[in-house]
C-alpha cells in the first residue's frame, strides 16, 4: 500500500529531509533515475476496475499491478505490453486479459524523477516501512509539475504502526498527505483524467427542453465520440476505435432521419448524404476487423485438421484487412471528411438558426421523442408481423435496421428516460436485435466465404484442403443461419407483446412532460 | 487462487529451500503469492526475515475464530506475504483435531483469503499427520521434493500409496532435489525413479553451496546470487510448475 505526501512551505528540501531520516534510523540507498509510466485503455477499463497498470523502469523495466487488495503484482517485462496478448502468462494476464478484451494499453500519465529510498528495518532486519523520495519530478513529456518532489509511503502488511509513526514523521517535517497514489496525483494537477474516454450516446436531457437544441446538443456529443476516435482508428492502436466511431456515425446518420420537422431540411440532407459516405467507407475494414477478431469462436467446432487447412484464408484475411485499412485512412484523412467534420461541427456549435424554423423545432423534445418512439415501434412491428418462413431474407435485414432506428431513440435520448422504464424495454429489444444480427451477419459471411473460395482457388499455398476447410466453414454459417431464420418466429413473437406494448407505454408516460 | 505445497514424509530433503525460492520466483513472475508457513521450526520464516510470531498462538491461528488475514506479514519482496510459524505449531495436531472438520480446516482457512493471492504456497513439517491430512485437503497440487537416494525415493512412494486411498488428492509434483551428479547412486536412483513416474518435473535442484547461503543471507537465491545457476534453476521449476496450474 502507497500513500503521497508533498511538501507544504516549511519542509526541508529533499536531501535535509533524507539526512533527517537517516538520523531517525533509516536505512538511506543512492539516489537513482526513475521513470513512471501508467498504462490504461481508451475508455478507462483498468481504472473504471480499481486497477492502477505501472511501467516502472530504473535497472529493469517491471510491470506492476495495484489494486485494492493487500499484494501488489509485478513482475520484468521487456517492452511496454500493448495488448492482452502481450502481458506475461499466467494469473497476472488472467485477471486483466477480461478487462482488456481487444483494447490496447496506452500510457496515459508518466513521470521522471530521481528516486532516493530509505527503509527502517526491525531487529530481524525485515523492512517495516520505506519512503521513496521523488526528486526532480517531472512529466515524462519534460514538463514541470506544480510541486517539484514528492515522497511515497510504503506501508506493509502486518506492520501497521510503523505505518503510523511514518506518517507523523512526515506530517511534522511540514508534508501533507494527498488522498491518492503519486501517479494519480500527478495526473489530478495534470488535468489528465484518468477515466479515460466515456463513450456516451446521451447528454442531460430534460423532456421540456426544446427539441432543435436537444437534438444539437446529442449530436454534438456523438461529434465528439467520433472526432475521439479518429486518431486511434487511423493510427489503428485496436479495432474499438473504428467500432466506436461506426455506432457514433450511425447513431448520427439515425439522429438525422429521426430528426424530421426539427432538424433544418436543408442539414438533414447534407450532413445525411456525408454521414451515408463516411458509413459507408468505415465498413469494409470493420467487417475485416470482425472477422479476425470471431474467427478463432467461428473455427473452433472444426476439426483440427481443417483450422490448420483454413491458414491462407487467415493470411488473406488479414492482407485484406490491411488494405481495406489502408483505404479507409485515405478517406479519413481527405479533405471530404476534414470538410465535413469542420461544417458539422460548426453548425452544432453555432447559435441557433435565425428565421423560420422547422414546425417541431421549439416543441418539447419529450413530445418529439415519444412520438417518434411510437413511430419506429409502429414500423417495426409492422414489418415484423408480415414475415413469414417465405419472406425474403432482405425483409429480416430492414427489420433489423428498424430495430436500431428505434434502439438509437431509446440510447441517445436515453438522458430523459428513467433507466428503470428504459432498461426492461431495451433487454427485449436486445433479444430481438441478437437473432436478428446472427441472421445477417451468417448469412454476410456465407456469402463471403464462398466468394472468397472463388478468389484463392488459384493462389499459392492453397491446397484441395483448404477449399474443402472453407466449404466446411460456409456449411456451418449456413447451418447457423438457417437456425436463425427458424428461431425468428419465437423471438419476434416474445418481442411483440402486451408486456411489450405497456412498456413502451410507460415510457412515453414518462417522456410527454 | 492455486493452492501448492511442499511436502515430504522425509525431513532435510529440501521442503522449506523450496518453498521460499518457488514462492520468490512465483512472485516475480505476477502473481500474488502468501506464503503460510506450518513448520514449527519456522524456517521460511527466519529466512524472509519475519519474526517467528503467531498472533494469539496456534489456537488463535486454526481455532473457529481464526482468519488469516489477521496473521499476513509482508515479505521483502513485492507481492509475496508470509504467515509466520512459532514453536506453538508443533501443536497444530491437536488444535486442528479440536475443530468441526479437521481434514477440511486449512482448505476453509485459504478460503477466506482467495482473491487476495493467486497462489498460496504451504510450508510442511516432515511427517504424516492429522496436519498433513488438512494440507491434503487444501493443496491442488503437492510439490515433492526427493533427493535421489533410496530412502528418499522410498518415501515419495509411500505417499503416492497414501493419496490413492483419499478422495480427491491433490496432484503430486516431484522432482529432484540436493542433487550431486558426481555420484553414481544419485544418477542411478534418477534414472529408475524417472522411469516409473513420467510426470516427474524436469527441472533438477542441486546440491549447491549457493543454496545453502540463504541461511546467513536470510533470503531466497535470486536475492543475492540473482545470475547464479541455482537462481536459474528455481526459476525454471517454477515455470514447470507454473505450466502446470495454468495449463
Amino acid at each position: 500500500m502507497t500513500s503521497v505526501f508533498v511538501p507544504g512551505p516549511v519542509a526541508p528540501e529533499p536531501v535535509a529531509l533524507l539526512r533527517s531520516l537517516a538520523g531517525a534510523g533509516f536505512e538511506v540507498g543512492p539516489a537513482r533515475s526513475v521513470e513512471r509510466t501508467l498504462l490504461d485503455t481508451f475508455d478507462g477499463r483498468l481504472h473504471a476496475a480499481g486497477i492502477r497498470l505501472e511501467l516502472r523502469t530504473d535497472a529493469g523495466t517491471r510491470l506492476i499491478v495495484h489494486d485494492a487488495g493487500p499484494a501488489t503484482a509485478w513482475t520484468p517485462v521487456g517492452a511496454m505490453p500493448s495488448v492482452a496478448g502481450d502481458l506475461p502468462a499466467g494469473p497476472l494476464q488472467d485477471r486483466l486479459a477480461p478487462l482488456l478484451d481487444v483494447r490496447a494499453l496506452m500510457p496515459t500519465i508518466g513521470v521522471a524523477a530521481r528516486v532516493s529510498s530509505a527503509v527502517r528495518r526491525d531487529a530481524e532486519g525485515k523492512a517495516e516501512v520505506a519512503f521513496a523520495v521523488h526528486d526532480q519530478l517531472k512529466l515524462a513529456s519534460g514538463d514541470p509539475i506544480a510541486g517539484p518532489w514528492a515522497i511515497e509511503l510504503e506501508s506493509f502488511e502486518g506492520y501497521p504502526k510503523a505505518a503510523r509513526q511514518a506518517a507523523r514523521l512526515l506530517s511534522s517535517l511540514g508534508l501533507t498527505r494527498r488522498d491518492a497514489g503519486l501517479l494519480d496525483a500527478v495526473a489530478e494537477d495534470a488535468g489528465v483524467d484518468l477515466r479515460g474516454f466515456v463513450d456516451s450516446p446521451t447528454v442531460a436531457l430534460e423532456p421540456s427542453d426544446g427539441a432543435l437544441d436537444a437534438f444539437r446538443r446529442v449530436l454534438a456529443n456523438l461529434a465528439a465520440t467520433i472526432e475521439a476516435n479518429w486518431h486511434g482508428t487511423v493510427a489503428d492502436v485496436d479495432t474499438e476505435f473504428l467500432h466506436d466511431l461506426r455506432v457514433a456515425v450511425r447513431r448520427t446518420r439515425s439522429l438525422l432521419s429521426h430528426g424530421r420537422g426539427v432538424l433544418p431540411a436543408g442539414e438533414r440532407d447534407h450532413f445525411g448524404a456525408e454521414f451515408r459516405w463516411l458509413g459507408t467507407v468505415t465498413s469494409p475494414p470493420r467487417d475485416m476487423d470482425v472477422y479476425l477478431i470471431e474467427w478463432p469462436t467461428y473455427v473452433a467446432s472444426l476439426d483440427e485438421a481443417s483450422r490448420r487447412a483454413l491458414a491462407p484464408v487467415v493470411d488473406h484475411l488479414a492482407h485484406r484487412r490491411k488494405a481495406e485499412h489502408d483505404t479507409l485512412i485515405g478517406h479519413l484523412g481527405s479533405d471530404r471528411y476534414r470538410a465535413l467534420m469542420t461544417a458539422w461541427l460548426a453548425w452544432l456549435d453555432a447559435p441557433l438558426p435565425g428565421g423560420p424554423l422547422p414546425k417541431r423545432a421549439t416543441k418539447p423534445l419529450g413530445a418529439v421523442v415519444a412520438d417518434r418512439l411510437v413511430d419506429a415501434q409502429d414500423r417495426l412491428l409492422t414489418r415484423g408481423r408480415a414475415i413469414g418462413p417465405a419472406t425474403p431474407a432482405e425483409e429480416l435485414h430492414e427489420l433489423r435496421k428498424d430495430a436500431k432506428r428505434l434502439r438509437y431513440l431509446l440510447e441517445c435520448f436515453g438522458g430523459m428516460l428513467p433507466a428503470a422504464l428504459s432498461k426492461p424495454f431495451v433487454q427485449r429489444l436486445k433479444a430481438l436485435q441478437a437473432n436478428l444480427g446472427e441472421h445477417q451477419d451468417t448469412e454476410v459471411h456465407t456469402a463471403q466465404l464462398t466468394a472468397m473460395a472463388h478468389e484463392l482457388q488459384d493462389a499459392p499455398g492453397v491446397t484441395t484442403d483448404t477449399l474443402v476447410a472453407i466449404g466446411r466453414l460456409t456449411e456451418l454459417f449456413d447451418r447457423r443461419r438457417l437456425a436463425a431464420r427458424e428461431e425468428f418466429a419465437a423471438r419476434f413473437a416474445d418481442y411483440d407483446t402486451k408486456q411489450t406494448a405497456r412498456s413502451l407505454a410507460e415510457l412515453l408516460n414518462a417522456a410527454r412532460p | 487462487m492455486k493452492v501448492l505445497a511442499t511436502y515430504s514424509i522425509k525431513g532435510g530433503v529440501g521442503k522449506t529451500t523450496s518453498a521460499v525460492n518457488l514462492a520468490r520466483e512465483a512472485a516475480a513472475a505476477g502473481s500474488r503469492v502468501l506464503v503460510w508457513d506450518l513448520d514449527p521450526q519456522g524456517a521460511a520464516t527466519f529466512f524472509f526475515r519475519i519474526k517467528p510470531k503467531v498472533k494469539g498462538g496456534t489456537q488463535r491461528l486454526v481455532g473457529a475464530k481464526g482468519d488469516l488475514v489477521d496473521h499476513v506479514r509482508a515479505s521483502d519482496i513485492g507481492g509475496l506475504h508470509v504467515i509466520p510459524a512459532d514453536f506453538s505449531l508443533r501443536h497444530l495436531d491437536l488444535h486442528l483435531d479440536g475443530t468441526k472438520r479437521p481434514t477440511e480446516r486449512l482448505a476453509s482457512l485459504l478460503a477466506g483469503v482467495d482473491g487476495r493471492y493467486d497462489v498460496a504456497l504451504l510450508d510442511c513439517p516432515p511427517s504424516i499427520s492429522l496436519a498433513s491430512e488438512s494440507v491434503f485437503g487444501a493443496a491442488d497440487f503437492l510439490l515433492v521434493p526427493v533427493i535421489p537416494t533410496t530412502l528418499s525415493s522410498r518415501t515419495l512412494y509411500q505417499l503416492s500409496e497414501f493419496l490413492a486411498g483419499q478422495q480427491s488428492p491433490p496432484a503430486l509434483l516431484p522432482y529432484f532435489s540436493m542433487v550431486d551428479g558426481r555420484k553414481r547412486l544419485h544418477r542411478d536412483v534418477m534414472e529408475a525413479v524417472r522411469s516409473e513416474w513420467p510426470d516427474l518435473l524436469t527441472t533438477v535442484v542441486p546440491n549447491a553451496s549457493v543454496i545453502e547461503r540463504m541461511g546467513p543471507e536470510r533470503a531466497p537465491v535470486a536475492a543475492y546470487a540473482p545470475a547464479s545457476a541455482a537462481a536459474r534453476t528455481f526459476a525454471s521449476l517454477w515455470a514447470e510448475v507454473a505450466a502446470r496450474l495454468w495449463s
